[in-house]
């Protein structure tokens, strides 16, 4: 993918080329090597719930509706039993603070587990490497593979990964429109192939960029493309837990026989193996050292443990750990990083909770009418017309009581006798003010309305609008 | 050639993905705060869906700062480019 650019147009020396290749050395095709243990299981465990909740949860019901819908045609968002609106999008902006907090606070405590277990990236990439694994056969089978010239056999290996891959971008993509516009419909589309162009866009595009990320750019997305890869290390302290190759132990590596005893011969308990390096999905040796490409997805510690088991020593010669355990101390849990993010968090989350509870499940929009600022009636007095918006949030129907305030002898005039809005719907009013000129103090007064629904007070809502006169 | 040094790929990348993260966050307040339905009081967009409003609107907002960031780009390359005249190509 990074390769560089050596066939440009003339001009460029070969010097330059040679820097361009150290700077940005050519990407070599990664191919990770399976792992079994421990980890790899938890992995499996996480990338099979998480691609389940994917693509089960927009065919769950609720209520009647999809019980998870972010309909942006009709500008709702239902979420269970919750139905919110654009207006409360403050309330999804907290909510993505918080989860933006919540990573925080992990990251500090745990090192980087959402990226070796939960990160989408991790686990299409491990899902598309499943389907490799099924078609191409292991690490050894595919390299060579890959070294043959373009056979008929290659070809049909090829391809039917591709296919494969394909298929299952395409359902990804479905499926991540599933989210935003009625899955049951669109799948009824699907299958009579009359999908609105832009769902079809959509569909095509989530598509694309699963198999890209999943299929071909993999770790080069970690390590060149994510925001979070990088500061990530802002978040961490000596007593972060990272995977780590613990030195003093494994050096000098060296091979040898089984029989062999390490001490005696002088050597570390590493022997050299390489298997750390060739299951790692981001290619690193972890014996050099905590690195950023290290994504924390533990397959070399798995690996090294099965060779540590095979040789008869202690596992845990790669490990999950911290630095201070590293050095020989003791690893903090309550440190003041971890308290301080764990008070904000909790301070937000109580607030974000309060705030929701007091939500109230009406909207009222108050609009002047543009076309004139105000009119004399035939009996002397100054009139402003506005339209009203009445938004009702709520799960049932509601009637309404309008008043205004403001002015001394202020009147309200509309054509409507009852103000009945169905759940969900939007009510346009328009509505006629008219006051006294000697009771107006400036040409520019401050007037309120107020909407309470006549079944239950605490849905209530108010809202300032100007009453414009000749003063 | 001022770029020789970046690949093309990484370049590509540099501009499309970040301003592709701004226009998801662009189009969510953009769209948060403005119905398509009234934006067009006339119906000029009869044609198009909400939903086609929102894209067009994304793929706008998508240009628009991808365009920032090929200006981005080029400064950043060509102030190294003077600063470094050795690595010229
Ligand atoms: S897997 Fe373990 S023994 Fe093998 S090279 Fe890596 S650290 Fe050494
Ligand atoms: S070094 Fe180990 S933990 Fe880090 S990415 Fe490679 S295999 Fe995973």
């Amino acid at each position: 993918m990074t390769n560089p650019d050596t066939t440009g147009p003339g001009g460029a020396s070969r010097s330059d080329e040679q820097v361009a290749a150290s700077l940005y050395a050519k990407a070599e095709k990664i191919y990770p090597r399976q792992v079994h243990g421990l980890f790899a299981r938890l992995r499996v465990l996480g990338v099979l719930g998480l691609l389940g909740i994917y693509y089960i949860t927009p065919w769950l019901r609720w209520d009647g509706h999809q019980a998870l819908l972010l309909d942006l045609p009709a500008r709702k968002f239902h979420i269970f039993f919750v139905t919110l609106w654009p207006q409360d999008f403050f309330y999804l902006a907290v909510l993505l603070i918080i989860a933006g907090l919540v990573l925080f606070f992990v990251t500090a405590l745990a090192g980087r587990v959402w990226c070796g277990y939960a990160c989408p990236q991790t686990v299409w990439t491990e899902a598309f490497l499943w389907i490799e694994r099924k078609v191409e056969g292991n690490r050894m089978q595919q390299q060579k593979l890959d070294a043959l010239p373009m056979s008929a056999r290659k070809f049909r290996i090829k391809g039917t990964k591709h296919f494969l891959w394909l298929a299952f971008s395409v359902w990804t993509g479905f499926t991540f429109v599933g989210y935003f516009s009625p899955i049951d419909e669109l799948g009824r589309n699907l299958l009579v192939f009359n999908i609105g162009p832009w769902e079809t866009f959509w569909i095509l595009f989530y598509g694309f960029a699963t198999y890209g990320n999943a299929g071909f750019m993999r770790e080069q997305v970690c390590k060149y493309m994510c925001p979070y890869a990088r500061f990530q290390s802002a978040m961490f302290d000596k007593d972060t837990l990272v995977v780590s190759y613990i030195p003093n132990r494994g050096e000098p590596r060296g091979s040898r026989k089984r029989s062999v005893d390490p001490v005696a011969a002088g050597m570390g308990d590493c022997i050299d193996c390489t298997l750390c390096v060739q299951v790692c999905p981001t290619g690193i040796d972890i014996r050099d050292g905590l690195q950023y490409e290290c994504i924390a997805c533990s397959a070399c510690i798995d690996a090294c443990d099965d060779v540590m088991d095979k040789m008869g020593y202690d596992k845990g010669l790669i490990k999950y750990t911290t630095e201070h355990a590293m050095q020989g101390g003791t690893t903090h849990i309550l440190r003041p990083r971890i308290i301080i993010y764990a008070v904000i968090l909790l301070a937000i989350f109580a607030a974000f909770g309060y705030s929701f509870s007091q939500r109230i499940s009406l909207g009222l929009d108050v609009i002047r009418d543009r076309n004139t600022l105000y009119r004399e009636t035939s009996d002397g007095l100054i009139e402003n017309v506005y339209i009203l918006k009445v938004l009702n949030m709520d799960n049932a129907e509601h009637q309404y009581e309008l008043s205004v305030s403001g002015i001394p002898g202020l009147t309200l005039h509309k054509d409507m006798a009852v103000i009945r809005v169905e759940s969900g719907g939007i009510m346009e009013l328009p509505v006629r003010l008219r006051a006294d000129e000697a009771d107006l103090e400036a040409r520019s007064n401050d007037v309120v309305f107020e909407l309470v629904a006549t079944d239950d007070d605490s849905l209530a809502v108010s809202e300032d609008a100007r009453f414009l006169g000749p003063r | 050639m001022a770029d020789k040094q970046v690949p093309k790929t990484q370049k590509c990348i540099a501009v499309l993905w970040p301003s592709f993260m701004v226009a998801v966050v662009a189009t969510g307040l953009f769209f948060s705060a403005f119905d398509p339905d009234d934006l067009f009081p006339f119906g000029e967009q009869a044609e198009v869906s909400r939903l086609g409003v929102y894209s067009i609107g994304f793929l706008l907002f998508w240009l628009v700062s991808a365009i920032s960031g090929i200006g981005t780009l080029y400064f950043a390359i060509t102030n190294c480019m003077r600063q470094n005249p050795g690595s010229r190509g």
